[in-house]
């Protein structure tokens, strides 16, 4: 039996010997074949980042675009069963003194009737050109600066504050304009003939039961592919304080912007601040609706097995070339065997051959994500109905598959190497 | 150093049984230069590969210096031939991705020599054989006699007990043969143990020893005393009567 570090430097032997004769085969073979399967092995690797990044990247996506122009890293709303937050200047107080608050816009929101088109009322057996929907007093300086509510203007031009008379509506109100125009749902009235400089009447009913109305003119159209945006009236919170006497200690939603990194710290904080009772305190993600979160779910669930087939196929790829290889040096293999080298130090040299090839197709395949594919989805996001479909590839979560990638391609490699290596070296030598 | 002991080898099975080798004694000592000769089928390569342990024997023994080949193990046996066999086969059978030096340089790699010292010997030992300069060419890059005197150079560097040769002018023209079966002489004069397979009687003439196998049997084994020069060029060449 030989000893513990006879074996030991036989290991270590056989892998300078491997290494020796894997760094000789790629310097001196063929160009062209190396840089093919180095091609092949990025395409995989690439195949195991981008295709479960631009899934998880299309609700990824709405989550963002959700955060970017609504809601802000944290939104607080009126808690269950309450018109409105509780206390509110005592929050905007505190959210505006606190030094990790970066902007704050305070909305009140209610739900109002908006009769399109007065110049054609409705005759007698005609439905009225009317829709229920939701109307938001911004205050167009704060508004811009959590969500930059300027980009989402399609047509006409922004509220301007201190005007009185004006109105924009969200694109999906609109026949013209709505994303759901041609889809027939029962129920769904869209404004029709309502465009850029007409004149719309919002009425709403008071607490005490009297209806007010007012007509305002459409100033402009906003659209995003936030439902919170395009499916919501916006007029400035100075005309809504006028129309209905709204207060202003009774905002609806309150807006936040911070780091994404602190946004849990200062709900907590707000929280604290306010009690659990007086405001719901959400971040974004908190706030998202729960089945976007399940769709998102899901789409990392299906990133995940399109993955495994992705590895499979590339185990079985690099298996293919790593035999081919092999087979074609048979009788150099068994010509080396024959001269007394190891079959293990042949193995090592296929093995890193393989790793050669798996390191060298994931760097380029990282080099290709991070700096060609993720700006590129960054700067032209796929066009989706519901979001801006970005490229989700984490660093850690890259290095992560690379390496899955690397140990598969490993096993992979080997395999093949070593039922060559075990076949007879007589029958190897003269091709039996 | 190497005897066998009712030595045989067949291929197949039943009625398509073929007995190569038939029931062979032989007896190999230390620096002899044997040749085995014979026509085609005689057996001559099957010998030389149960010899230098490449194949196993139907039934019979090999012994290498008084140990039963037999039960060694597959590592035992390849770690028998780095050791203590060299190898020349007749297609040279250089590795293509490796150039002259490294080819020689690999089994010293193997033994455990630290890579600039098989690197300096296998340098020395192509410098020795007369294609020092050609010592970063890839085999593709020589002439058939230039591969097989590395292919020679290769075998012996690491200083093996014997060396086994098959057929090694068999691809080669005559100038060249001569050069390669001078080396084997300088080599034996040195006192190198050395087993060649060849079909030129005129070559197996210049052995100490000539074994003619026909039809798997041994039918004349006849000792007698080598020219020690066979081609004077090649000597002058070499400056001296060794690799």
């Amino acid at each position: 039996m030989k000893s513990l570090r006879a074996l030991k430097k036989e290991f270590l032997n056989a892998l300078r010997v491997g290494w020796f004769l894997a760094v000789r085969q790629i310097r001196r073979s063929s160009k062209g074949t190396t840089a093919l399967i180095i091609f092949i092995m990025m395409l995989t690797f690439l195949n195991l980042v981008a295709v479960s990044g631009l899934l998880v990247g299309l609700i990824e996506g709405s989550f963002q675009q959700f955060r970017e122009g609504y809601s802000g890293e944290v939104i607080i709303t009126a808690a269950p069963g309450k018109d409105y937050i509780e206390n509110s200047p005592a929050l905007i107080n505190f959210l505006s003194s606190h030094p990790r608050v970066r902007a704050i816009s305070p909305r009140h929101t209610l739900g109002m009737q908006v009769l399109g088109t007065l110049t054609d009322l409705p005759k007698k057996n005609e439905r009225p050109n009317r829709m229920g929907a939701q109307i938001t007093g911004i205050d167009p300086y704060k508004e811009e600066d959590v969500t930059r509510f300027s980009r989402f203007l399609k047509y006409g031009e922004n509220l301007r504050p201190g005007e009185e008379g004006g109105i924009l509506i969200g694109a999906n109100l609109i026949k013209k304009y709505s994303s759901f125009a041609d889809a027939n749902i029962p129920g769904l009235d869209l404004l029709q003939d309502v465009d850029v400089g007409s004149k719309v009447r919002l009425s709403a009913t008071r607490k005490n039961g009297e209806v007010v109305a007012k007509d305002l003119i459409v100033r402009g159209i906003v659209k995003s592919k936030v439902d919170q945006v395009s499916t919501r009236l916006f007029v400035l919170d100075s005309e809504l304080e006028r129309f209905l006497a709204v207060n202003q200690e009774q905002y609806q939603e309150i807006a936040l912007k911070t780091d994404p990194d602190y946004a849990m710290a200062l709900v907590q904080e707000t929280t604290n601040f306010m009690g659990s009772y007086s405001a719901r305190i959400q971040t974004s993600e908190q706030a998202i609706p729960s089945f976007l979160r399940d769709v998102a779910s899901t789409f990392n669930i299906l990133g995940n097995a399109l993955s495994s087939i992705a590895l499979v196929v590339a185990s079985i790829t690099i298996f293919i070339v790593i035999f081919i290889n092999a087979v074609t040096k048979r009788k150099f293999i068994g010509i080396m065997k024959g001269i007394g080298i190891s079959p293990r130090a042949v193995q090592f040299s296929y093995v890193f051959q393989t790793l050669f090839y798996g390191l060298m197709g994931s760097a380029a395949g990282l080099l290709v994500t991070f700096a060609a594919l993720k700006p590129f989805f960054a700067a032209h996001p796929i066009d989706f109905p519901f979001s801006d479909g970005i490229l989700v590839a984490t660093p850690e979560g890259a290095v992560i598959r690379a390496g899955i990638l690397l140990v598969v391609t490993l096993i992979a490699g080997f395999m093949p190497a070593k039922m060559i290596v075990k076949k007879n070296t007589l029958d190897s030598i003269l091709g039996r | 150093m190497i005897k066998t002991h009712k030595l045989v080898k067949s291929y197949g099975k039943g009625e398509l049984e073929l007995i190569v080798l038939k029931s062979l004694d032989l007896e190999i000592t230390d620096g002899e230069f044997v040749a085995v000769i014979g026509p085609s089928g005689a057996g001559k390569s099957t010998l030389l590969y149960q010899l230098s342990l490449l194949d196993e024997p139907t039934s019979g023994e090999v012994y290498f210096d008084n140990t039963k080949t037999s039960a060694m193990t597959q590592a035992e046996k390849t770690a028998l031939r780095l050791n203590k066999m060299g190898y020349v086969f007749q297609d040279y059978a250089l590795l293509p991705e490796l150039n002259a030096v490294e080819n020689i340089a690999l089994p010293m790699l193997m033994q455990g020599l630290s890579f600039g010292a098989a690197m300096q010997k296998a340098d020395a030992a192509l410098a020795r054989i007369g294609v020092g300069d050609k010592a970063r060419n890839l085999p593709s890059q020589l002439s058939g006699g230039q591969q097989q005197r590395v292919a020679i150079a290769r075998a012996i560097a690491h200083n093996p007990q014997i060396l086994f040769a098959d057929e090694p002018t068999a691809n080669l023209d005559s100038a060249n043969s001569r050069l390669v079966l001078q080396a084997f002489l300088d080599l034996h004069k040195d006192g190198q143990t050395i087993v060649m397979v060849t079909h030129e009687e005129e070559y197996a003439n210049q052995a100490s020893r000539v074994i003619s196998l026909k039809d798997g049997f041994v039918i004349s084994d006849k000792k007698r005393d080598p020219p020690r020069q066979y081609h004077a060029s090649l000597s002058t060449r070499l400056g001296r009567g060794s690799l």
